[in-house]
């Protein structure tokens, strides 16, 4: 069964170069007072489309786990943005078949003044969990997240490491069809790392779904079978992981 | 409400009628801050909390009204000490202004989150607007019965009936604290304003959504 289906996905973005980083209403009025025929007319100042991504069309089937790579400003994360429906299409159609979960940034709603155990639920919360379920697997979250000692301390007081390990613990225990990762294990230590690489294996065999964005091929080699390469908001290339780093990682080469 | 008594009522002498001033202040007041701190709080409310949506897919329209929840606790202890206000000036609720409470609230309530929702939608494509806001709010006091009696307006009496909180306040002066009666065709144009305003404050909101993530 395809769990996802992209058919032409286009994101566009508008950059106007010559605006103000952003809008107020006191420009606006001014704008309008100085040129009430403009205004009417609908024409704006000169703007430049951006295209993050561009006519970008796969599927995936369930089960499968697919890595996303490429450069900065590819278009990975917002072609995970799109998925998980945090920002509109600009043209295209989107298929999604199940409950998605998506990490796009570790710790999100986190509270440091609030304790541990507070944490865990908050952002158990908004990621979508219902708080029998976080109830359920908090002994396991806790534990993944080597956070026992901590429990009970505001999380300002504990280190950045700890932050990401309890964050990306919590999101870990989400049981989605569909899990959207971006690029967040990069914080944690080599042994967490693995830790992590080794849950995302185990929920897949479970029947689940991964995307997952990462810039450490490594990672990408050990989880993923099939990999995207992303180019300007354009795939440049889907295939078997192996073949799609190689290529990555020969043009990079080329091109310095 | 101290510093109200002193200087409106005792200083510009305006006339509460039968309702000693502090009270009479008060009762506007309890209502009053209700609505406007849950409106200032609902329109910062998508700005300050933009890094939950950028990044997690739920409905917007949560956050703004989420944000007033705070301020309804606010209200029930204010109301408590309005309870001692009332003990101590000995005035007595009759049975209607009791019951009336309840949709007044609701009144309070449509309207703040009417125009919360809107400023909210328009703080996030305007960013100046937040500045202008607690601006707007302090004038808006001035607009609504709540340091002084309607009867100021003399004849433009109809120009109340266009503020939602007028109807509040007016009815819940009447009904709480038992003196005068209550002016049912303002409370109903105040209903129907609140609905007007919560109708058009979940529209625009709705329609302004989508986009919220690739400006904000």
């Amino acid at each position: 069964m395809k769990i996802i289906e992209a058919h032409n996905l286009s994101k566009c973005y508008r950059i106007e170069p010559e605006r103000e980083p952003y809008y107020t209403l006191r420009d606006e009025m001014v704008n309008l007072a100085k040129k009430p025929l403009r205004w009417l007319k609908g024409e704006g100042e000169k703007k430049q489309d951006f295209w993050a991504l561009r006519n970008v069309s796969f599927s995936i089937e369930k089960g499968e786990k697919v890595g996303l790579i490429g450069r900065n400003g590819a278009g990975k994360s917002t072609l995970l943005k799109i998925l998980s429906r945090v920002t509109p299409l600009t043209q295209g159609e989107a298929v999604i078949r199940g409950r998605v979960n998506s990490i796009l940034e570790v710790g999100i709603g986190f509270n440091i003044e609030l304790t541990g155990r507070d944490n865990i639920y908050l952002n158990g919360a908004i990621l979508g969990m219902t708080k029998k379920e976080i109830d359920l697997k908090f002994e396991r979250i806790v534990r993944f997240a080597g956070f026992e000692k901590f429990l009970d301390t505001p999380v300002k007081k504990c280190s950045s490491g700890m932050h990401v390990r309890l964050a990306f613990a919590v999101a870990a225990h989400l049981e989605p069809d569909i899990l959207l990762i971006d690029e967040v294990l990069a914080v944690g230590d080599f042994e967490f790392r693995k830790k992590c690489l080794k849950k995302m294996d185990k929920a897949s065999q479970e029947g689940r779904t991964i995307v997952f964005v990462s810039h450490d091929m490594d990672s990408i080699a050990h989880l993923c079978t099939r990999t995207i390469l992303l180019d300007s908001g354009r795939i440049v290339m889907d295939g078997p992981t192996a073949t799609v780093i190689s290529h990555y990682l020969d043009s990079g080469n080329k091109s310095y | 409400m101290v510093i109200f008594s002193i200087f409106f009522g005792r200083v510009a002498g305006i006339s509460s009628g039968d309702i000693p001033y502090p009270i009479f202040a008060y009762t506007g007041l309890l209502f009053w801050q209700y609505f406007s701190s849950s409106l200032s709080a609902a329109s910062n409310s998508l700005v300050s909390n933009r890094g939950i949506i950028q990044k997690v897919y739920f409905p917007k329209v949560i956050v703004p009204l989420a944000s007033t929840i705070g301020h309804f606790i606010d209200f029930l202890f204010a109301g408590a000490v309005f309870i001692i206000l009332m003990i101590y000036f000995h005035f007595f609720p009759t049975l209607l202004g009791v019951l009336l409470l309840i949709p007044c609230l609701v009144i309070t309530f449509l309207s703040f989150s009417g125009l919360g929702l809107l400023f909210a939608s328009i703080n996030v494509k305007y960013r100046d607007v937040r500045y202008v806001m607690p601006f707007f709010l302090q004038l808006l006091i001035f607009l609504t019965p709540v340091i002084y009696p309607t009867a100021v307006l003399g004849r433009y009496q109809w120009l109340w009936y266009l503020n939602p909180m007028s109807g509040v306040i007016e009815t819940m002066r009447a009904g709480l604290l038992g003196v005068g009666t209550i002016n049912w065709t303002l409370l109903a144009s105040s209903a129907l304003l609140s609905i007007l305003f919560f109708t058009f404050g979940i529209l625009y909101f709705k329609k302004s959504e989508k986009y919220f993530t690739d400006i904000i």
